[in-house]
């Protein structure tokens, strides 16, 4: 965690609304984790008191860049978005504990709502980069919102619902999940909390559906407490959250979200999470 | 409460820092000496003093003593120290006037990764109630014009948790910590405080009794001028750390419950806590913080604590510190001048964890291009001759 200076290198609309902004942060890039975040100052003369958290969205350790996918949303994004090559913002990061892959997982499956593929989109790159096979599923109400494939590894299979059918499967993205619940050995998720309250009640009923036996546990043996990053390992879905935030560092307990023992910083315990850590009902 | 009228001459700042107030320094304009000064022109007196015994020194050193390297050039030495608890002779002084204000720097050891925690002047915890809490329901903080809002709820793990987990790092520290108090009744306060009281890297207790984000205390002990005596009074008894209150600034007439908090034996007094307010989630048309209402906290309460400061530090005689919308050395200079001396950075530290080192320093530059030996000569220099008039008619008040 260090707080530096980006400097913007170029920055598009992909999709209405929703920005690509690549910065140059060399120390960022190179040790930062998929899952992870930066805490992005905001101009102190438009008023903006609090830093706005940023999940990144691709990182690129040789050539020292970071993207981050932006979506417009209120007054920080909206200034964020209209810097200028050149530019440079304070960032403070990276911050939060990434995804858990186990070693021995070869299939992974990412699910994804909307802007909410910057949550999993660094996880795609460094699982190909392993040599783990990809699975996307991305779920978005028009195919205007559709997120280009064109900006994804090629080696990654992607598959698209759309709510009024206009690209893809018509209906929600957790209808395809189905198919591939018993191919994935893990699954990501991020999204709007809907998305991911839903397919945390699939994943509370995957092994039941599909006969897994827990084997291999001895017996006497201690298993993992729930949020350390073994049990997050063991856990079929693992989510990216997202909430209001104040220091990100873990002091003010402002972005927590209701967990089963109790509330958890989304900054320090996340901002990922087992699917078994957070009390659903609470946070629907 | 029957009190003395007291002329107020020298008033709250001279209880613990006596200002001569007959020859006034000369008001020098706010420029760096190294801009007024023409090339030829002598220095001023301070610096001339200093270049002189520096001369004299180097005549009366043994030959042998090597001269530096390079030679720093001679700079008045600023004093920044400020005791919060003159009474309690050095129980709480601090290095430098900038401290970190309670919830929003959490243990301290949060920062310790960013910032040399040590060079802040004090840090206040995280509310600490006897027992542990959860806090409110999420989400709990967003940003309005110019502040936020929060709705923590004074989550924390109790005082007996607290203590085992960071108590060995604040003893181990030289920066005092002051834990902040809460509690949902006098016994609770008293529980806390008692077991607070004697371990090692304590430096001192920060009463908080204006919480506007828990239902029963808080808040409601900084509205009333005798349930604030009350529990003022019974932790005094309770304890010898050095005591600070933090009043409300949602006090009809906060100059009371000053004055009682002041003569139930607080050794200072913290002016303010946050406003409560609120704010409306538009796209699910309902309050946006799962508590409805938060603590507005930032630079939109900046003129509210400034105005609770200017009229606690005309009543009381203790030191005043001066909390809500610290983010600049301006800030800091008009805490001072309003009659705090100190002032605690909270939100403000979200954006820039550097912020309390920062001002600090720019404050000690700031004292030395006016020529000013401390900053104490700056506090409550905007307080009138006399009691001014209180700030909302009807709220009147007799001592």
């Amino acid at each position: 965690m260090r707080l530096l200076t980006a400097r913007l290198l170029d920055s598009r609309e992909i999709l209405p609304g929703q920005w690509l902004m690549r910065w140059e942060a060399p120390w960022l890039a190179s040790t930062a984790l998929p899952g992870q975040f930066v805490h992005v100052r905001m101009p102190e003369w438009a008023g903006m008191l609090l830093r706005r958290p940023y999940r990144l969205n691709t990182f690129d350790r040789i050539a020292g860049e970071l993207t981050l996918h932006v979506r417009v949303a209120g007054r920080g994004s909206a200034w964020l978005t209209q810097l200028r090559p050149g530019e440079s913002v304070e960032m403070l990061g990276p911050l939060g504990r990434g995804f858990e892959v186990d070693p021995r997982s070869r299939h992974l499956l990412l699910i994804a709502g909307g802007a909410g593929i910057s949550g999993v989109r660094a996880l795609a790159d460094t699982a190909v980069a392993e040599g783990r096979q990809v699975t996307i599923l991305f779920g978005a109400a028009r195919a205007s919102e559709v997120y280009p494939a064109s900006l994804l590894p090629d080696e990654v299979e992607y598959l698209v619902a759309t709510q009024d059918g206009s690209l893809g499967h018509h209906g929600d993205v957790t209808e395809l999940v189905g198919t591939y619940e018993a191919w994935a050995d893990q699954a990501f998720a991020a999204g709007p909390p809907g998305l991911l309250a839903a397919l945390a009640r699939i994943a509370a009923g995957r092994d039941a559906r599909l006969g897994v036996a827990r084997l291999g546990r001895k017996r006497g043996a201690n298993p993992d407490p729930l949020g350390s990053p073994g049990a997050r390992r063991k856990s079929w879905l693992q989510v990216a959250l997202q909430q209001t935030m104040g220091c990100a560092v873990g002091a003010c307990l402002g972005c927590v979200v209701t967990g089963v023992q109790g509330p958890q910083r989304v900054c320090r315990e996340g901002p990922v999470f087992a699917a078994a850590e957070i009390d659903w009902e609470a946070a629907g | 409460m029957k009190r003395k009228k007291t002329v107020i001459t020298s008033r709250g700042a001279a209880a613990h820092a006596p200002r001569p107030r007959a020859p006034q320094p000369p008001r020098t304009p706010v420029v760096p000496s190294s801009i007024l000064r023409l090339p030829g022109e002598k220095l001023r007196s301070a610096e001339l003093a200093d270049e002189r015994a520096a001369a004299r020194n180097a005549r009366n050193a043994p030959a042998a003593a090597p001269a530096p390297a390079t030679p720093l050039p001679p700079l008045a030495a600023v004093d920044l120290s400020v005791d919060l608890a003159p009474r309690r002779d050095g129980a709480l002084v601090l290095r430098t006037p900038v401290m970190a204000a309670a919830g929003t720097f959490g243990y301290g050891v949060e920062y310790a990764e960013l910032v040399d925690v040590e060079r802040i002047g004090a840090i206040c915890s995280k509310g600490t109630t006897l027992k542990g809490r959860t806090g409110n329901a999420p989400p709990r903080v967003t940003e309005t014009a110019s502040g936020m809002l929060n709705s923590i709820g004074l989550q924390n793990p109790g005082v007996e948790a607290v203590l085992e987990r960071y108590a060995q790092t604040w003893a181990a520290w030289e920066v005092p910590v002051i834990v902040n108090v809460a509690g949902e009744s006098v016994d609770d306060y008293v529980a806390v405080v008692r077991r607070l009281d004697g371990e090692p890297g304590i430096a001192g207790i920060e009463l908080n009794i204006s919480c506007p984000n828990v239902g029963k205390g808080g808040i409601q002990f900084a509205l009333d001028a005798d349930a604030a005596a009350q529990v003022t009074r019974a932790v005094r008894a309770a304890t010898q750390l050095p005591l600070l209150v933090k009043l409300s600034p949602a006090a009809q007439d906060v100059r009371r419950i000053a004055q009682a908090v002041a003569d139930a034996g607080a050794d200072a007094i913290g002016a303010t806590n946050t406003l409560p307010g609120m704010s409306i989630d538009r796209e699910r048309r309902r309050p946006f913080l799962g508590n409805t209402y938060g603590g507005l906290s930032g630079p939109a309460l900046k003129p509210v604590a400034l105005r609770v400061v200017y009229e606690v530090a005309q009543v009381v005689e203790i030191p005043v510190v001066g909390i809500g919308g610290v983010a600049s050395l301006d800030d800091v200079l008009d805490y001072l001048m309003a009659g705090a001396s100190a002032v605690q950075v909270g939100s403000a530290v979200f954006a820039d964890p550097l912020l309390p080192v920062r001002l600090a320093d720019e404050l000690e530059a700031w004292c030395r291009d006016q020529g000013m030996t401390s900053h104490r000569e700056l506090v409550g220099a905007a307080l009138p001759g006399r009691r001014d008039r209180p700030s909302m008619k009807g709220a009147e008040y007799r001592p």
